[in-house]
């Protein structure tokens, strides 16, 4: 019950922000050249769209949304000094992270689902005559939503953990570097690392594993979900992800990883919060 | 019960800071308790751990009876907190912050009479806090703390930033809080604000009590002289004020004796030795100052309370 206070108070007060919903105006913007895009094509495909998307929304612009939406929540309220005003009522530190997470999480939300509907309206006026999948279009959301509800929690957890503005900023930007750019795009990642020295140690290993480790990030456990959502035939996917029986790299574990990266990194801001002088 | 009770509350900050050093403190219900000290004695850190703010290296504290680290949210229940250096939301209004308390703490006050009573105006009450001033924002603030009718009131530095005008309010304020029952406790190095409306005070030195007692008792306590000034028609050539038991200096200005006594009881036995021997035509006499009172306890010289540094050693 005092979760939901702090949340609606929390919601109240950030959603007059503006900043954070200047990712979401990205996103639908990039969605609409998709759109664009499969309408100047011959024979306009829905699944593009979608790949476009995942890709894009993936590597910056739900991860983008979510921290900005989230990593001063709490820090920036030790900062200012007005977590007291809070904390003198009769809430917990506890309750003030989870009232955050679901304040924060309900912005982040409520603009995706926002920009996800300007995107059935957009395909109606740029290729009304593709096909939409509203199976898959249903599938992709909810992956999304879960996605970004993980990087919602990692911004909340950052911010818990830290005691000022910069501190959360380079906590939140440190993440973004590490568990996205350097662990799923860049070649010196962990997967080429652990290739390296799965070789030169002569042991044998898997494509599987290499794309578990892979997957261990949230954007990887995002991308490589999206085998929940298209068709098994799709030529972009089949590509990119690694065709295995073994449990830890179907698509039903990438929900496992990314519920992960929801509890994790909660419980550790939850703890360092907990403990922590509030000066 | 005792409204707040601490044994031997210890707070280090590192190796280094010992902010607050061995407190014993006992605040009885229904008290107008000032918590005095200069900037850094630790008052503020005190009023933290009261709040489980910040956690105490050593000893304990009980707030209306519950454990401040078992039970803060019973204690934040009963309770209205002023905090110190704190700033509001700026997106939302006045009457929202209070709205915002009301339904936390799951009260049936009427917002606007809680801005009414802390003179917020029904235009400011609509405004984002964000544009308010250090005084309207202090007047929210101690609006948000009166929700729910707390059975204890703990109040940081309540005054910073409130005109004349707004310290008289908030002393009235407090006053008639106090009269319904509630025990106010708040800290202050503005002296003159805590003579008028405390019942006892205690004064915090380098984080530690340095005094607890009414202000008349430490005043009578106060190793401090007393002065008299007796203005004579004409002084007498041989006085022997010196004679006096408790008189310790004694000094002449036109037609003006100051006599410095150790004792105020001297202070009768001068005025008579003096109305014997000549016509006393004024008194003048002064007591030790609540505010040299307080240089005596916390080591200060005579600067004045308000050109202390407004920083605080330790938040």
């Amino acid at each position: 019950m005092n979760v939901v206070s702090v949340a609606k108070r929390d919601f109240l007060d950030v959603r007059r922000a503006k900043l954070v919903w200047a990712p979401m105006v990205l996103y639908v913007l990039f969605m609409l050249l998709f759109y664009w895009g499969q309408s100047n094509s011959t024979n306009p495909d829905f699944y593009m769209i979608l790949w476009g998307l995942a890709g894009l929304g993936g590597a910056l612009v739900i991860p983008l949304a979510a921290l900005v939406a989230a990593y001063l929540s709490i820090a920036g309220e030790r900062e200012s000094g007005s977590i007291k005003y809070q904390l003198s009522l009769p809430v917990s530190r506890t309750d003030v992270v989870l009232g955050k997470l679901l304040a924060r999480s309900t912005v982040v939300a409520v603009a995706l689902l926002v920009a996800f509907a300007v995107g059935i309206v957009a395909s109606q006026v740029f290729v009304p005559d593709m096909t939409v999948e509203y199976d898959a279009y249903g599938a992709f959301v909810a992956l999304t939503l879960l996605y970004a509800l993980s990087y919602v929690a990692v911004a909340v957890g950052i911010s818990a953990a830290t005691s000022s503005r910069s501190r959360a900023m380079s906590g939140a930007i440190g993440f973004f570097f590490v568990f996205n750019i350097v662990w799923n795009f860049l070649p010196i990642g962990p997967v080429r690392m652990a290739e390296f020295v799965l070789t030169e140690l002569d042991v044998s290993y898997s494509d599987a594993l290499l794309d578990l480790i892979f997957s261990l990030s949230p954007t990887g456990a995002y991308l490589n979900g999206m085998k929940l959502v298209f068709p098994g035939d799709f030529s972009a996917l089949q590509s990119t992800t690694t065709a295995s029986d073994v449990f830890y790299v179907q698509g039903w574990f990438m929900l496992v990883i990314l519920a992960g990266w929801i509890v994790v990194p909660l419980m550790v801001g939850m703890w360092q919060f907990g403990r922590t002088d509030l000066g | 019960m005792s409204a707040i009770q601490t044994s031997a509350l210890t707070k280090r900050f590192g190796d280094d800071v010992l902010a607050v050093s061995d407190l014993d403190l006992t605040v009885e219900s229904g008290e107008v308790f000032g918590f005095l000290g200069p900037n850094g004695a630790g008052k503020s850190t005190t009023i933290n751990m009261l709040l489980d703010f910040v956690r105490p290296t050593e000893g304990s504290a009980t707030v209306l009876g519950y454990d401040t680290q078992e039970e803060i949210e019973a204690i934040r229940d009963r309770i209205g907190v002023l905090p110190e250096g704190a700033t509001l939301y700026d997106r939302l209004t006045g009457r929202e912050h209070v709205e915002w308390v009301i339904e936390t703490k799951g009260t049936d006050d009427d917002p606007d009479a809680i801005l009414e009573r802390v003179g917020l105006t029904p235009d400011d009450r609509a405004r984002p806090a964000g544009g308010y001033s250090k005084g309207m924002s202090q007047r929210l603030g101690l609006g948000m703390a009166l929700v729910g009718d707390p059975d204890l009131l703990i109040l940081d530095e309540p005054s910073s930033g409130l005109d004349p005008t707004g310290i008289q309010d908030m002393r009235s304020l407090l006053r008639s809080e106090a009269d319904s029952g509630t025990t106010v406790f708040f800290s202050s190095h503005i002296l003159s604000e805590v003579e008028a409306v405390c019942d006892r005070v205690g004064i915090m030195n380098e984080g530690r009590l340095v005094a607890l007692d009414s202000i008349e008792n430490l005043q009578d306590e106060a190793v401090g002289d007393v002065t008299i000034q007796v203005e004579l028609e004409s002084v007498p050539d041989s006085l022997a004020l010196e004679s006096i038991d408790g008189v310790r200096q004694v000094s002449f200005e036109d037609d003006v004796v100051t006599a410095t006594c150790v004792a105020p009881s001297a202070k009768v036995d001068v005025v008579r030795y003096l109305d014997d021997r000549a016509t006393v035509t004024d008194i003048l006499s002064a007591d030790t100052s609540l505010e040299e009172l307080f240089n005596q306890y916390t080591g200060e010289t005579a600067e004045s309370p308000d050109e202390m540094q407004p920083e605080e050693v330790v938040a």
